[in-house]
C-alpha cells in the first residue's frame, strides 16, 4: 500500500497510490530535534517561504498561480511530534482527471513546490526584511491568540508546568519574544543548515505511480546539498516535581486540566492497552469521564482525556464553574481509580476497543488522514501500519487495561478561574 | 431511488421521496470503509415562530437546541451514544440558524446503525426531571460561548444589525430563555418539525441505495403528517441599524467581524446562483488573490487570521468577513474603496476566469470530505437546488454580475462592523 524510497541520503519518499480521490496531497518535512533555541525559526520558515520566490516575487503572484491550479493549497506545516519538531510545506491539489481541456495539475504544482522551497530572493546572505519583519508579527499574533482559545490556552499551560525537564512542554511555534529576535540572515543559514543535514520526509497521496512522482522530484533533490545527520531516538517523558498552578482571568466558565504520566509509550508492547484505558477513561461520548461528570454530575458541557503516546502523558481537560473544582477533580480521580481496580464493564471495554478501530480502518479514507498517519508514524516511533494495530487493539484484555490503568500517577494541574487578575 | 451521473465530478446522486414525504439522497463511494449518514430537519435556532394545525406559536429562544440534546434519551434508559459505540459508530449532532442535524459515521454494521439514527430522532421522550437536568449542561455551555470571542463578536454583529431577524437571538438561547422550556414546548415541537415530510436524510459511502430507503420506511412508517408552518421573513430593511460595536474581552489583539447586508435569497436554481455570484464577489473583493488583500497584509492592517465569505439563511444574508486586526476601521474603509474601484474599472477577463478555475477546483477537492458533501448536499436540496450541479452554475456566471453585487451590497448603509478590544490593563505607573 505505501511504497516508501529512500531518494538521497535522509530523503525518504513515502507515495500511497490511490486513484478513488478527487485530490492530492503531497508534503515535505524536514525533522529535528525540538530544541528551544530553534523552534521559533522553525515555526517562522515556512511563512516566510510562502510570501515569494524569484519567479513570483509577492503574495498576490503565489495566489495567482495557485488559482491558475484550480484553486490548490500550499501551507505551513509545523508538527510536534514527540522530541521533534517537523517544519515544511502541505500541498493539497485537485486531480489532474477534472482538470478543464487536459490541463495538469500535480506536474506544475511540484514545479511550483520546488520554487518555494529553492528559489526564496534574498537581499545581503538573508531572506528580505519585509518578508520576515511581516511575517514576525503574524507569528507572534498567531502565538499570542491561543489566549483566545481558553481550553488550549490551559492545556499549554498544564504542558509547559508538567514538562519543565523535557522539550514536550516548549510550544509547538516557540514563545513570543524568541520569534521577536529573529534577523533575516540568521534564518536564512538556519534554512541553509537544516536543508543540508536534517532528514526529510516527502509524502504523496493521489493517482500518480511512484515512479512518476520520483521522476517529478527529481529536479529538485538534485539541488539539495546533502550531509544529513542522524536524530537522537524518542525518549519518554523526563520528569520533574509535580506542580498545581492557578491562574485568574476575566472568564465566565473555569478550565481545569489534570497531567497524569505513565511510561508506556507507543514503543512499548502495552501501548494499545494504554489507548483503549484512555479511551474508556475519558475520550469519547461513552467515556467514564463524559458519562459520570457530565452527565450524571452535570459539572461541565465539556471534558475528555488525551494520551500522548510519544511521550507518556495522559490529560483531562473540562470546562467548569469556579467553585466545582474540587468536586470535579474528585470525580475525575474517583474515575481513574474505578480503571485501576478494573470497574470497566464488557460494553465499555468494547465500546472504546470499536472506537479506536473505527478511527484506524477509516484511515484509508481521506489522503489527508493517510498522510498525517503515515507521515509521523515513523517519526514517533509507532512501527505499525493501521492493519498491525488494530490487530493489537483487538487482542486487548480487560486485564491489560486495567495493568496499564495502574502506571498512570497524577503529576501536575492547572486550573483557570474567573476574577480580576 | 432514481440515479443521476454526474460526469464532470465522476459522482453519482440517487434522490427519491418516500411515500411519508421524507427525501433520501445517498452518494455511493465504491471502494471506502467509512459510511456518513446524516438525518436532518428544516428547523433551527430561528424558526421559533410557526403555524401548526391551524394555530399560531412563539416558542421560547433556544428551543430547536435544546430538542437536538434532549433527542438522544430514550425510553427505559437507553443509551443511544452507547448503543452506536457498541458498533463502532460514533454519533453526533449540530444545530445551526436554519437546520438540525443528526449524523454517525461507522465502518461495519452500516444497516443497524441507519435503524438505530431513524429510531431515536423520531422518538420523542422527554419528562421533567431529564428537561431540569439539561438545563445545568446548556447553561454551561452557554457559559462556555459568553468565553469564545468568536461566538461574541459575532452575535454582537447580528444584534447591531438586525432589528427584527430572530439571527439576533444566540442559537442556543440565553440562560433566561432557556428556563421556559418544559417537555411540552419540546413535544409540541418535535411534532410540527421531525415529521419525515420535513425532514431529509443523506448517506455518502459505499451502500445500496434502495436498502437505505427501505430501512427509511421501516422506521418511520410510510403515512404522512402534518408539518408546522414556520415563519421565513421579518420587516428588516436593507440599512443597518447600528453601523459599529464594541466591547472588551480576554482576547490577545483587536479581533473584528465586518458584514455587509444582502437581500435575503429565494430557492431553486437562481438563488444557488446568486450564492455564487455572492462568493466570487467576497474573492474578487477581498479573497487571498484579491489586490485588496495583499495590500492590507503588506502594510499589516489584516494577518493570515483574516476571511471572508458569503452567508445565507431563511429571511437573511450577507457578506462577512473576519480576523484579527489592529485597525479595523480603517480595514472596513479599505473595503468600501476597492469595492468601488472594482465596480468603476470592471474584473478583466483573465482574472475572472482564474478566479472561476478557482472556485471550481476548490469545490471539487471539497468532495473528498464525506462530512462536506453531506451537509452541502442537505443544505442545497433544502434550498431546492442539486448541489453536484455547481459546474454548470459556474459556467454561466458573468464577471459583470460580480460587479453589480457589489456595487449594490458593498455601501456604508448596509456595513456593520463589531469589534472585541483586549481589557485594558493598569499598567505600572
Amino acid at each position: 500500500m505505501i511504497e516508501t524510497k529512500t531518494l538521497l541520503p535522509g530523503v525518504t519518499l513515502r507515495c500511497c497510490r490511490d486513484t478513488r480521490f478527487k485530490q492530492g496531497c503531497l508534503s515535505i518535512q524536514l525533522v529535528r530535534q525540538m530544541d528551544t533555541g530553534e523552534a521559533a525559526m522553525n515555526a517562522l520558515l515556512p511563512n516566510v517561504l510562502l510570501r515569494g520566490t524569484n519567479q513570483n516575487p509577492d503574495l498576490r503572484a503565489i495566489t495567482h498561480r495557485l488559482d491558475e491550479l484550480y484553486g490548490a493549497s500550499v501551507s505551513s506545516l509545523v508538527r510536534r511530534v514527540g522530541d521533534y519538531q517537523t517544519v515544511g510545506l502541505y500541498c493539497g491539489f485537485m486531480d489532474d482527471r477534472f482538470a478543464l481541456g487536459g490541463d495538469r495539475v500535480f506536474a506544475p504544482m511540484v514545479a511550483f513546490l520546488e520554487e518555494l522551497l529553492l528559489d526564496s530572493p534574498t537581499k545581503q546572505g538573508g531572506f528580505l526584511p519585509d518578508f520576515v519583519e511581516s511575517e514576525k508579527k503574524n507569528l507572534i499574533a498567531t502565538i499570542e491568540s491561543e489566549l483566545n482559545d481558553k481550553r488550549a490556552y490551559a492545556l499549554g499551560k498544564l504542558l509547559k508546568t508538567m514538562c519543565r525537564c523535557d522539550t514536550f512542554g516548549l510550544p509547538r511555534l516557540g514563545e513570543p519574544e524568541q520569534v521577536a529576535e529573529i534577523t533575516p540572515v540568521q534564518l536564512y543559514e538556519h534554512y541553509q543548515n537544516i536543508l543540508r543535514v536534517s532528514p526529510m520526509e516527502i509524502f504523496y497521496v493521489g493517482s500518480a505511480e511512484s515512479e512518476q512522482v520520483t521522476e517529478l522530484l527529481l529536479p529538485m533533490l538534485r539541488r539539495l546539498p546533502r550531509t544529513p545527520e542522524a536524530l537522537a531516538p524518542q525518549t519518554g517523558f523526563h520528569p520533574c516535581e509535580g506542580r498545581d498552578v492557578m491562574e485568574t482571568m476575566e472568564v465566565a466558565q473555569g478550565k481545569l486540566c489534570l497531567g497524569f504520566t505513565t511510561p508506556i509509550t507507543n514503543r512499548c508492547p502495552e501501548f494499545p492497552a494504554m489507548q483503549v484505558l484512555n479511551t474508556v477513561f475519558g475520550a469519547g461520548m461513552t467515556s467514564k469521564l463524559f458519562m459520570n461528570v457530565r452527565e450524571k454530575l452535570s459539572l461541565c458541557y465539556s471534558i475528555g482525556s488525551g494520551y500522548y503516546g510519544t511521550k507518556g502523558i495522559v490529560t483531562v481537560s473540562a470546562g467548569i464553574d469556579f467553585d466545582k473544582e474540587q468536586t470535579a477533580r474528585k470525580e475525575i480521580f474517583r474515575q481513574l481509580a474505578a480503571c485501576q481496580r478494573g470497574e470497566i464493564t464488557m460494553d465499555e471495554l468494547t465500546a472504546a476497543k470499536e472506537a479506536i478501530l473505527s478511527s484506524l480502518r477509516a484511515t484509508h479514507d481521506s489522503p489527508g488522514s493517510i498522510e498525517s498517519y503515515y507521515a509521523t508514524a515513523a517519526l514517533s516511533g509507532l512501527g505499525m501500519t493501521p492493519e498491525a494495530y488494530m490487530a493489537a487493539v483487538k487482542a486487548v484484555t480487560l486485564a491489560d487495561v486495567t495493568a496499564a490503568a495502574n502506571t498512570v500517577q497524577y503529576h501536575s494541574g492547572y486550573f483557570l478561574k474567573g476574577g480580576s487578575q | 431511488m432514481k440515479p443521476v451521473y454526474y460526469p464532470e465530478l465522476d459522482e453519482t446522486l440517487c434522490l427519491g421521496v418516500l411515500e411519508n414525504g421524507l427525501t433520501v439522497a445517498v452518494v455511493p463511494r465504491k471502494g471506502f470503509t467509512k459510511k456518513l449518514a446524516y438525518f436532518v430537519t428544516d428547523y433551527g435556532s430561528i424558526h421559533t415562530e410557526f403555524e401548526y394545525e391551524g394555530q399560531h406559536y412563539e416558542a421560547p429562544a433556544g428551543v430547536a437546541h435544546y430538542l437536538e440534546h434532549k433527542l438522544f434519551d430514550m425510553p427505559g434508559g437507553r443509551d443511544v451514544s452507547a448503543e452506536f459505540a457498541a458498533m463502532g459508530a460514533m454519533t453526533n449532532a449540530f444545530t445551526s440558524y436554519d437546520m438540525t442535524a443528526y449524523y454517525f459515521s461507522c465502518t461495519e454494521h452500516f444497516d443497524d446503525c441507519l435503524r438505530l439514527l431513524l429510531e431515536f430522532v423520531s422518538t420523542p421522550y422527554f419528562t421533567e426531571e431529564s428537561v431540569e437536568k439539561e438545563r445545568g449542561i446548556i447553561d454551561q455551555e452557554i457559559g462556555m460561548n459568553e468565553d469564545a470571542p468568536e461566538s461574541v463578536i459575532f452575535e454582537q454583529l447580528m444584534q447591531a444589525m438586525y432589528e427584527n431577524h430572530p439571527i439576533r437571538v444566540p442559537i442556543l438561547g440565553t440562560c433566561e430563555t432557556i428556563r421556559e422550556i418544559t417537555p411540552e414546548v419540546l413535544t409540541l415541537c418535535h411534532r410540527a418539525f421531525y415529521t419525515p415530510g420535513n425532514m431529509m436524510l443523506c448517506v455518502v459511502g459505499d451502500v445500496d441505495p434502495e436498502g437505505v430507503a427501505d430501512i427509511a420506511r421501516e422506521v418511520l412508517g410510510t403515512e404522512a403528517a402534518p408539518r408546522g408552518i414556520r415563519r421565513k421573513s421579518w420587516p428588516d430593511t436593507m440599512d443597518c441599524p447600528q453601523s459599529l460595536t464594541q466591547r472588551e474581552m480576554e482576547v490577545a489583539m483587536p479581533m473584528f467581524n465586518l458584514a455587509f447586508k444582502c437581500e435575503p435569497l429565494g430557492d431553486g436554481e437562481e438563488a444557488i446562483r446568486q450564492e455564487m455570484v455572492a462568493d466570487l464577489a467576497a474573492e474578487a473583493l477581498f479573497g487571498e488573490s484579491s489586490e485588496l488583500y495583499l495590500r492590507l497584509y503588506e502594510e499589516g492592517i489584516i494577518d493570515s487570521s483574516f476571511g471572508g465569505g458569503f452567508e445565507t439563511l431563511d429571511g437573511c444574508a450577507m457578506l462577512l468577513c473576519s480576523g484579527d486586526s489592529d485597525d479595523p476601521e480603517a480595514l472596513r474603509d479599505a473595503i468600501l474603496a476597492q469595492a468601488q474601484k472594482i465596480t468603476a474599472e470592471g474584473i478583466p477577463q483573465d482574472a475572472f476566469l482564474r478566479m472561476k478555475r478557482s472556485a471550481f477546483g476548490r469545490r471539487v477537492r471539497g468532495l473528498d470530505s464525506f462530512d462536506a458533501t453531506c451537509f452541502r448536499v442537505c443544505a442545497y436540496h433544502l434550498s431546492g437546488f442539486d448541489y453536484f450541479r455547481f459546474p454548470e452554475v459556474y459556467q454561466k456566471i458573468e464577471a459583470e454580475e460580480i460587479c453589480d453585487f457589489l456595487r449594490r451590497v458593498v455601501t456604508p448603509q448596509r456595513c456593520s462592523l463589531s469589534i472585541i478590544d483586549p481589557i485594558e490593563k493598569e499598567e505600572d505607573a
